[in-house]
């Protein structure tokens, strides 16, 4: 852990300014992910801005019917908000299948959505690593890569995003509000993390001194009945194998609407797009389920340690499904 | 313990002991321990102290051109930066081979050896140092494949005179036998942690006699004395060492970490230096235990009788020897398990390659064949046709029975009845009734399945494991045992060497003073060297030699009082006996108060107690009149529930029989054996150190997966006791069989669940949803 200094701050202008102007600056938020790094020596900044007192913990009914959950909710009061729980239980399930009791209650919305891959080519400073340090080269390729990327990956990085809560939001296309030194702006969050393509540092579009202030939920009614299932190695404190969020919209018998995300297969949030598009209008039968995860994993591309994610994938996703098209015909 | 003790190094046991032996009364720690106000090794403190560090190197194999300390020892609030040319004795040490240097000279043989050394006044610019020492190394390509250190003769030596640490065949009859009924099968093993939680830590302090007192958490302190001193170039009488809380060992603690490398740099400093370990450091700075390769044959008769066993087993030993001599004979003469077999053969390699050493773990070198051989043994059923549990008890080994080595058990092997007994204990229900908990379906609460390619399995495990030290080993240990009046009630003051680890020891020493010396207060004192070696708390054995060493000397008391009664009184001393601090004869009643008969006087009596002596085995044939001094047995029934279409297991139920010989502690052994069938469920399912070109990828506790409570089930637990006619009270050692037993109980129930072959242990999801080859 290198030297840093430390603001605590109260005005989210004020925060965006001190990170801006400091190339070495980072925000810091419930510190379960960053801290780690500090002492892995995989993150080395020289301020660290506390953004956990801004005034940005509100969850709050917008007037079009969406929720508004402030940056700095804490996992564990999102996951228990009566709100969240009725009209997009994927999110309140999602959060608290992520680490434990104790890491909930300090991590934050916005904080999770930038939580970094477990690699542990990534985590290890002794072996090259693209994202730590474009150019160096990729260890996790032709290395231990049971957790690592099966879809989307690039020559430069085959890692994972390790949230749980990033895949509910992707699956209900929630909005990222940010301000930064250039203003404010929107960012639907199937845009707000990347592929590696040849930039794997790159884990968001954000920019230097990006700030997330909230993250919006629309009004979506079909996800009152929505699913988080995660297949992890033991029943608590794991990341995912592989984790399906899911939103069905059925009726009689078929399939008007699906909203599906995959979590544990990509460098982001998987958004299902093929599969959706393959469910509309099709009858809600295991069939159907198990051909729309079948297209949706069609391009996968294993590595050494990770084949085995494919049916999980496929068979995670169809029991979601066939779980959601259940409850719907009762 | 010196008289400027640090900090948080005396524990405050209480001294009042509410029961004797087969009682189960408080444990003198256990409040301490539940409040959180039990010092650790960790907590130790001294006011001006300095901290210390380890530089470790980042390569699995490479050559060391240079060391340049010059830019660290520059570092404002550095002491000292100390290389292998600081070593003050000989830069070499180890369990059974002195094969280890304290730090490293011109090569590294694995990933996080130790290189060079920091004291600074913070733990933070002592790390800052280390990063500005600057070493050039050489990067060598890894033996990282033991079966090829076996046979490769290619290879580089990673050590003089090869990279074999011990080859032991073991030859019982026709060792050309043929069977009507063969099935073989090849079978590896993971490579497990203790997972220990209180991290390596320890305090040294320099001393005016130019020696130095160290105050750490070790299994084995006069181990860890010969090993320092001879390090220090120090007398033994000059490294004192004192017990400080132990947060777990399970074998971990066998081998030196921060013992000699603390020590040195207060010697050099002249000033307490503390040095704690972090959790990937932690991973890096002890032994696992040695992944396995091994190759099986089994033959019988169309009616279930074993006619012979033959195998191949490969233990991964790692870059240094540490225990890999021992797993090699417990691996071998225990290698066909607990069955009476009269054809067998068995060779057994232990291997240095370049990956992370390898030494003690509960269950040593026992835990790895019995994976094998109780898939063999299902395999075996299945090929016959009969009862997994039928085909076992037919072969069971019994009192009077021989093992592969030739050694006739005169003591009790009630194998076939712990099988007989675990599969009648209760089973659970079935799901089919009502709509499960989700909790008790595999992935839990993680809401993957709703019983929906849930299959259920039932498996069954029985183990053999040696008790204590073998193979011509002197295996004993001493106590002191001083008895005084204060405060007009008699008290016990009992002193030993031997390591509370979390086991109890502590409480069973307190029943059998209370029991021996018929007093209601017994004080554990601090353990150090100023008494004599114990010997380690390893090999389920601490209850076997220290118990019947705090017999001994509580004998010896017990005399000295009696004489003292018996001359005073006219009685005749056989007549005598204490109970309730009094003096009582069996012709006339109480005749005298301890406090009476003691007044001001202290009496104390130090004994060893010696178990029978045992026998090394001929380096051919493997065999021994007497290799082990004892066995245990267990025997475990897992029932799984198995999601098929994700690959998750739920352990639904984990039942066991075993023998303690005489339960001293009935609680204790409880707890035993359920913290043994956890560490053995983990081993089944999810605990793997994943190491990659001789590296570890899972460095630390959120990677590293261990059972929570919500991966382990309910158990059934029977307990029964066959006194081991040699041992003192008859004890049989407890702490190892159940974590040997239950893991290949698990694996059987997953294949019974789903017909896959699960060569691999631990199971994983991609063994179970698909094949993946590995």
């Amino acid at each position: 852990m290198i030297p840093f200094d430390y603001q605590r701050a109260d005005r989210a202008d004020g925060a965006v300014a001190a990170v801006g102007v400091r190339p070495a600056a980072a925000f810091l938020g419930g510190g379960t992910n960053l801290v780690d790094h500090l002492k892995l020596g995989v993150a080395e900044p020289e301020l660290l801005v506390d953004v956990t007192r801004l005034p940005f913990d509100g969850i709050d009914t917008l007037p079009d019917g969406g929720v508004r959950v402030g940056a700095t909710v804490r996992n564990s009061d999102l996951a228990a908000e009566a709100i969240v729980r009725q009209r997009y239980p994927v999110l309140s399930q999602a959060l608290l299948s992520g680490a434990s009791g104790q890491l909930r209650n300090l991590a934050t919305t916005g904080g999770n959505l930038l939580q970094r891959t477990r690699c542990p080519y990534f985590q290890d400073v002794t072996t090259p690593c693209n994202k730590r340090e474009p150019g160096q080269g990729c260890s996790a390729r032709g290395g231990y890569t049971r957790y690592h990327a099966i879809l989307g990956a690039s020559e430069h990085c085959v890692a994972t995003h390790p949230s749980d809560m990033a895949v509910a939001l992707t699956a209900l296309d929630a909005t990222v509000h940010v301000t930064g030194p250039n203003g404010q702006r929107d960012i639907p969050v199937t845009e707000l993390h990347r592929l590696p393509g040849d930039e794997p540092h790159r884990d968001t579009v954000l920019e230097h001194g990006d700030l997330i202030t909230a993250v919006d939920l629309p009004e979506l009614p079909m996800a009152a009945r929505s699913r988080y299932r995660k297949v992890r190695d033991r029943a608590s404190y794991a990341f995912a194998l592989v984790s399906v969020a899911a939103a069905l919209d059925v009726e009689d018998g078929t399939v008007r609407e699906a909203r599906i995300a995959l979590g544990g297969v990509a460098h982001k949030p998987w958004r299902a797009n093929t599969a959706e598009q393959a469910l509309r209008g099709a009858p809600a039968t295991e069939q159907s389920f198990r051909e729309a995860a079948e297209a949706e994993l069609a391009e996968a591309q294993p590595v050494r340690d990770n084949a085995f994610k494919v049916p999980m994938a496929r068979n995670t996703l169809v029991a979601t499904l066939r779980d959601l098209a259940g409850e719907e015909a009762r | 313990m010196s008289d400027h003790a640090p900090a948080r190094s005396p524990q405050d046991l209480d001294d009042s002991i509410a029961g004797g032996i087969g009682e189960s009364p408080t444990r003198p720690d256990g409040a301490l321990k539940v409040r959180g106000e039990y010092a650790y090794a960790s907590d130790l403190w001294a006011e001006d102290m300095l901290w210390g560090a380890t530089l470790r190197s980042p390569h699995p194999y490479a050559r060391i051109r240079s060391i340049d300390i010059g830019p660290a020892l520059a570092t404002p609030g550095v002491y000292a930066v100390l290389t292998h040319s600081d070593v003050p004795g000989e830069n070499l040490y180890g369990l059974k081979i002195v094969d280890q240097p304290v730090l490293a000279v011109d090569v590294v043989r694995y990933r996080g050896e130790a290189v060079a050394l920091v004291a600074a006044d913070h733990p933070e610019t002592a790390r800052r140092a280390m990063e500005r020492i600057e070493v050039d190394y050489e990067v060598l390509e890894p033996i990282t494949d033991p079966e090829l250190a076996a046979h490769d003769t290619t290879l580089p030596e990673l050590h003089p005179g090869g990279n074999v640490v011990r080859h032991q065949p073991i030859v019982k009859g026709d060792p050309e036998a043929s069977a009507d009924v063969v099935v073989s099968g090849l079978y590896t093993l993971g490579m497990q942690d203790q997972a220990f939680l209180g991290p390596e830590a320890g305090l040294a302090v320099p001393a005016p006699d130019g020696g130095v007192d160290l105050y750490l958490a070790t299994q084995d302190l006069h181990s860890d004395r010969k090993q320092t001193a001879q390090a220090l170039g120090l007398p033994p009488e000059k490294v004192r060492m004192t017990m400080s809380g132990v947060g777990g060992a399970f074998g971990g603690r066998e081998d030196l970490s921060i013992q000699v490398h603390c020590s040195m740099l207060a010697l050099h400093t002249g000033k307490p230096v503390k040095m704690v370990y972090d959790r990937e450091e932690s991973f890096h700075g002890h032994v696992h235990r040695h992944p396995a390769k091994m190759y099986y044959e089994h033959g019988a008769t169309r009616d279930g009788d074993l006619v012979y066993v033959r195998a191949t087993l490969y233990f991964d030993g790692g870059a240094y020897a540490s225990k890999t001599p021992v797993v090699v004979g417990n691996g071998t003469t225990l290698g066909i398990g607990p069955y009476a077999v009269p054809n067998v053969r068995i060779e057994g390699w232990g291997l240095y390659t370049n990956n992370p050493p390898c030494g003690a773990m509960r269950g040593l070198g026992a835990v790895q064949p019995a994976l094998a051989y109780e898939a063999q043994m299902d395999k075996l059923a299945d090929a016959l046709g009969m009862d997994p549990v039928e085909v076992r008890i037919r072969n069971a080994l019994s009192q009077g029975g021989t093992t592969p080595t030739g050694q006739v058990l005169d003591y009790p092997a009630p194998v076939a009845e712990l099988l007989d007994r675990v599969r009648r204990l209760p089973l659970p229900a079935e799901h089919d009734s009502a709509p499960a908990d989700i909790r008790d379906l595999p992935g839990g609460a993680s809401n993957t399945t709703h019983g929906e390619g849930v299959v259920r399995g039932i498996g069954y495990g029985v183990c053999i494991k040696n008790i204590c030290y073998a193979e011509g080993a002197d295996d004993y240990s001493t106590a002191r045992v001083r008895l005084q009046i204060i405060g007009g009630e008699p008290l016990a003051v009992v002193h030993t060497a031997a390591a509370e680890v979390g086991q109890g020891l502590v409480t069973v020493q307190q029943q059998i003073a209370r029991t021996e010396l018929g007093v209601e207060r017994v004080n554990i004192h601090p353990n150090d060297t100023d008494v004599g070696p114990a010997g380690s708390s390893s090999a389920s054995r601490q209850t076997y030699v220290t118990g019947g060493a705090v017999r001994n000397a509580c004998e010896a008391v017990r005399d000295v009082l009696l004489q003292r009664v018996a001359a005073r009184s006219g009685e005749s001393i056989g007549d005598l006996s204490l109970s309730g601090g009094k003096v009582v004869s069996s012709a006339t009643g109480v005749l005298a108060d301890l406090a009476d008969v003691i007044g001001d006087d202290v009496i104390e009596e130090t004994r060893e107690y010696h178990h029978r002596e045992t026998y090394p085995l001929d380096e051919e044939l493997g065999t021994s009149e007497r290799a082990q001094v004892q066995h245990a047995f267990s025997a475990h029934r897992a029932v799984v529930d198995v999601d098929t279409e994700l690959g998750l297991v739920k352990v639904v139920q984990l039942d066991c029989s075993q023998d303690v010989g005489k339960a001293m502690n009935p609680e204790a052994v409880i707890g035993q054996i359920q913290g043994g069938s956890a560490q053995g469920l983990g081993l089944a399912v999810m605990e793997e150190i994943r190491v990659d070109g001789g590296t570890i990828r899972n460095a630390s506790f959120t990677d590293y997966l261990i059972p929570t409570i919500l991966d382990m089930p309910p158990m059934n637990i029977d307990v029964i006791e066959r006194a081991d006619p040699n041992s003192p009270y008859g004890v049989r050692g407890v702490g190892e069989p159940p974590t040997i037993s239950s893991t290949p109980a698990v694996v059987a129930a997953i294949r019974a669940a789903t017909g896959k072959a699960l060569t691999h242990t631990p199971v994983a999801p991609e063994h179970i949803i698909a094949d993946i080859p590995r």
